[in-house]
């Protein structure tokens, strides 16, 4: 039984017919990521007893697998009377599951912002709110915009973890079209193609969005 | 100690404006600042010079509220800093402050350097906003690059920004912290001049520089600081004529055979 080109060819459009809960997952979870990991790091920052549980948190986070945290979210929190989709618990798992790393990046992203960033900001007499969003966040996107391109290309990879909880995702939707015709090769080597071809658009957008913070205005 | 102002244009008043009492601070085991006890009128434009590593920076790092100190006041305009954040805030919003390392926003443009404190403390609409601000980076001649980013210009050029910005919000008192140290000594020149100028203008100065000419030609007072105290406060002439302290002669010998 070698790979028949027909049938992997036929298999395209039910493969492709998932991509919109891929991206789906994917760009909600990116942005959820995003705004979560950089609230923790902002509350971690600011030290007291909510920076130490939030640092614990972000801990956690990490030593603990994405599938635990799906499973738990899925099968679990019903039992305590919250019943929410698959989709929504997906996105949700994986947001909270990438905010730790994401945490770590901002943090460091943050850290490179010489001293004399945050003086200034405060003899001008800006408020901490400002400081942080017109003096901090903008340069801290420019310092990892590349660490953070990575993060977003590894979310769109963990999306297919979602297919245990039946979200019609491309590579469940492979494996689907598999176990019906007993054949892997090609429904598989779709799905994968496809992946690779949405991550290079993700890097070299990534790619882009970076030339563009580093042109302006740096030696 | 302190003389009388030898300057015959000199608007100082004779209220004091910044009041500096028993300033204690260490960085860890290290006194960096002993028992400081300094009085600067309104209007006065003093010149704080001294060895590196003598607390010229760090004293006036306090006075902005940028450094925690352990033990004294500081008042300024009868305000308390660095006791609480409210107080040292309101304090601030009087001082415009200059670093030695410009310290400009790199993703801002010149003009947006300036604006941004005058939209978001002074609520100033945009169009206000530009108006005030090109006004300054006119005063420091470096209208045409307004919307120029700051590592495209030479050290000299972000540190006159730098000067602007501070400027836009109209201070009462503008502190320099060796605002030419980190320049090419062809640059100084230019940055010297604008201070030159911003001192016609009669706001307070203080300003921590080993530029002996600037201090000669500007400063109504010297302060001579060695080891974290003050161990001269005189008048500009007395300072230059005859300073008192052994270590402030040695001073000014090293400095100005150069």
């Amino acid at each position: 039984m070698g790979f028949n080109l027909d049938f992997a060819l036929s298999t395209i459009p039910t493969i492709i017919g998932a991509i919109r809960a891929t991206l789906l997952a994917t760009v909600l979870s990116c942005l959820g990521a995003s705004a979560l990991g950089f609230t923790f790091e902002i509350i971690r920052r600011g030290g007291g007893a909510p920076g130490l549980a939030v640092r614990f948190l972000i801990d956690f986070i990490r030593s603990t697998p994405v599938l635990a945290w799906l499973y738990f979210l899925y099968f679990v929190m019903p039992f305590y009377g919250i019943r929410l989709g698959a989709m929504t618990v997906g996105i949700m798992g994986l947001s909270l599951y990438y905010s730790g790393y994401l945490a770590e990046v901002f943090k460091a992203g943050i850290d490179a912002i010489p001293k004399g960033q945050q003086e200034a900001a405060r003899s001008l007499s800006l408020s901490r709110r400002d400081t942080l969003v017109f003096v901090i966040a903008p340069q801290m996107l420019r310092n990892v915009a590349a660490p953070l391109g990575n993060y977003l290309v590894s979310i769109l990879k963990a999306t297919p973890y979602l297919a245990i909880l039946a979200v019609p995702e491309m590579l469940g939707r492979a494996f689907d079209i598999a176990s019906e015709t007993y054949r892997y090769a090609e429904p598989l080597t779709v799905a994968g193609i496809l992946f690779l071809a949405l991550a290079l658009i993700v890097a070299y957008g990534v790619k882009r969005i970076e030339q563009r913070l580093l042109a302006s205005g740096r030696r | 100690m302190l003389a009388q102002a030898p300057h015959p244009v000199s608007n100082v008043q004779t209220t004091p404006y910044v009041r500096v009492d028993g300033l204690n601070k260490r960085f860890g085991a290290l006194h960096v600042l002993k028992d400081i006890d300094m009085t600067i009128r309104a209007g006065a434009r003093v010149v704080i010079c001294g060895p590196s590593g003598s607390g010229k920076s760090t004293l006036i790092r306090c006075i902005n509220g940028l450094e925690p100190f352990q033990k004294g006041t500081i008042e300024l305009d009868g305000i308390t800093v660095g006791k609480n954040a409210r107080d040292t805030a309101k304090a601030r919003r009087q001082t415009g402050m200059v670093f030695q390392s410009f310290n400009l926003f790199p993703h801002l443009t010149v003009l947006a350097n300036c604006t941004l404190a005058l939209r978001r403390v002074l609520l100033k609409p945009a169009r206000e906003a530009e108006e005030i601000a090109m006004q300054h980076l006119t005063a420091v001649r470096i209208p045409e690059k307004a919307r120029a980013y700051p590592a495209q210009l030479s050290g000299g050029q972000q540190q006159r920004v730098a000067i602007a910005r501070a400027l836009c919000l109209n201070p009462r008192i503008m502190l320099f912290d060796e605002p030419t140290s980190a320049l090419d000594p062809e640059m100084v020149k230019e940055v010297l001049e604008v201070m030159i100028a911003i001192a016609r203008t009669g706001v307070t100065m203080v300003c921590v520089t080993h530029e002996m000419g600037f201090a000669r030609e500007v400063a109504n007072e010297i302060v001579f600081m060695d080891d974290g105290r003050i161990v001269e406060h005189a008048s500009c002439k007395a300072f230059f004529s005859a300073a008192a302290h052994p270590r402030a002669r040695l001073f000014l010998d090293t400095i100005m055979s150069h």
